[in-house]
């Protein structure tokens, strides 16, 4: 099959969007947003569903440790002077 | 004890001073020790004889510390001396001029202690052309501020080459000198500042231009993009690394079924293209786009996909041992994702745009941060620094 072309990228972005929009307003919620789910699906191809669907989780996870900031990992306690 | 009073009205404050007294009122051709002053051009006003008693009308400075300035001696400073020496400092020379009239009060007390004759206060009003006491020229600048002369030293003594130089510059009688001494000293001092401000400028272009040099020796260092590369383009037609020696060129390596990152990139080259397009004076620069999918992205392929972009860009595909030369030469990561069931697949790769020169010299590399005005800037720059490689 071939490259989606313009017209489909753009499309498929918007599909995206939309689907990315319904879901902050619910926080994350599928269940409420699957209209737009299915829309984004018929947009655009398989595999940009799954590598759009990782960057969301990918860009939710960034977020996260910009603003709540990470435990660093375990480190042998040091000794209280 | 009797003392002189002189206002001048040029700085609208008073000071004590026999010798001022004696020095301007020499100059305005009166006689020394006649209680009768007379200024014969300056219409000098007699006033009635205070005896030492405070004068009528008020003082800038307080009074009591006109008093502790009239009785406590050679080494008191004058806090009027601080005010004339603020007014003199900022107008320049017009500071001879109040270091005149103020380190007077010293001397004055000294003097006042010497002589026992009563004088006559006078205002001694002073126009603009006042008088320059050779005499009574301060020793330095910022002299007003400190314990001033000796009481004991007399008049024309020499307090150093900065006195006497003073005194050389101080002769002149007149304004328009102090004028045009006041011109050239903001004259010279202009000249200065904009001297410093063009070398300052000079020297941070110069350290501009060694810092993009520098870099341009590490990308060389790095020696990307020294191999040769033969390739189709999206027409069909052969066309080799060689072919685009004399022109800049803008690569990038992605592929048709990029989700989102090549169709970004590959609009922002447009729009650096588009940018360097608009300046006439630059030469005209070569967008290329590689793919790194040579199984999917054929001739055909490559077709549909650029003319979504700049109409200068020039897809190139071909076999993919071909591709793979051109990508290592470009050290371009490339790397297939798992196949889905409809055969479809992204790319993992490099996203960098690479910038080479007419040489076919790799120069600079772009990566996603850097927006469209950044890049054209850049190339800008480096199209201006270029220099031609001797054949």
């Amino acid at each position: 099959m071939s490259a989606p072309n313009s017209n489909q990228r753009k499309a498929c972005w918007g599909a995206r969007d939309e689907l990315w929009k319904c879901l902050d307003d619910n926080q994350d919620n599928a269940a409420s947003c699957e209209k737009f789910q299915k829309e984004f699906e018929a947009s655009c191809p398989a595999q940009w569903v799954k590598y759009f669907t990782k960057r969301r989780d990918f860009l939710k996870y960034k977020e996260k440790m910009q603003t709540e900031g990470f435990e660093p990992a375990d480190r042998p306690k040091e000794s209280q002077s | 004890m009797g003392y002189y009073k002189i206002t001048c009205m040029l700085y609208e404050s008073m000071t004590t001073c026999k010798e001022l007294c004696h020095c301007s009122l020499k100059r305005l051709h009166l006689n020394q020790g006649q209680d009768n002053y007379r200024a014969k051009s300056y219409g000098v006003i007699r006033l009635n004889d205070h005896q030492g008693q405070q004068p009528p009308e008020p003082l800038p400075v307080h009074p009591a510390i006109i008093q502790k300035a009239r009785f406590a001696g050679g080494s008191m400073l004058c806090l009027k001396r601080r005010m004339l020496g603020l007014v003199g400092f900022i107008g320049g020379d017009l500071h001879a001029m109040s270091g005149r009239l103020l380190r007077c009060t010293l001397r004055s007390s000294a003097v006042q202690q010497t002589s026992g004759s009563t004088h006559h206060p006078q205002r001694v009003w002073l126009s603009s052309q006042a008088p320059l006491c050779g005499h009574h020229t301060p020793k330095h600048r910022t002299g007003l501020y400190g314990p001033f002369t000796h009481p004991k030293q007399t008049l024309g003594s020499s307090r150093g080459p900065l006195f006497t130089q003073r005194v050389a510059l101080s002769q002149g009688p007149n304004t328009s000198t102090a004028k045009i001494r006041l011109r050239t000293r903001l004259v010279v001092t202009l000249l200065f500042g904009g001297g410093l401000l063009g070398t300052w400028w000079y020297v941070r272009n110069e350290k501009q231009q060694n810092h993009r040099l520098q870099r341009i020796e590490q990308l060389k260092k790095v020696a990307l993009g020294q191999g040769d590369f033969s390739l189709l383009d999206h027409r069909g037609h052969r066309r080799t690394k060689r072919d685009f020696l004399g022109s800049w060129v803008i690569l990038y390596f992605g592929f048709t079924h990029c989700p989102d990152i090549c169709p970004d990139e590959l609009d922002k080259i447009s729009a650096v293209v588009s940018a360097l397009d608009k300046d006439q004076s630059l030469p005209v620069v070569q967008p290329l786009f590689v793919t790194v999918d040579p199984e999917r992205d054929n001739v055909a392929a490559l077709e549909r996909y650029v003319k979504d972009f700049h109409p200068r860009l020039i897809g190139l595909t071909g076999t993919p041992e071909e591709v793979k030369v051109a990508g290592k030469d470009y050290r371009v990561y490339a790397s297939p994702g798992p196949k889905d069931e409809d055969g479809d697949y992204i790319v993992d790769h490099t996203i960098l745009i690479y910038l080479v020169n007419p040489d076919g010299l790799f120069l600079d590399y772009y990566n996603r941060m850097k927006d469209d005005v950044q890049i054209a800037e850049s190339i800008r720059n480096h199209m201006k620094s270029y220099v031609k490689l001797p054949e």
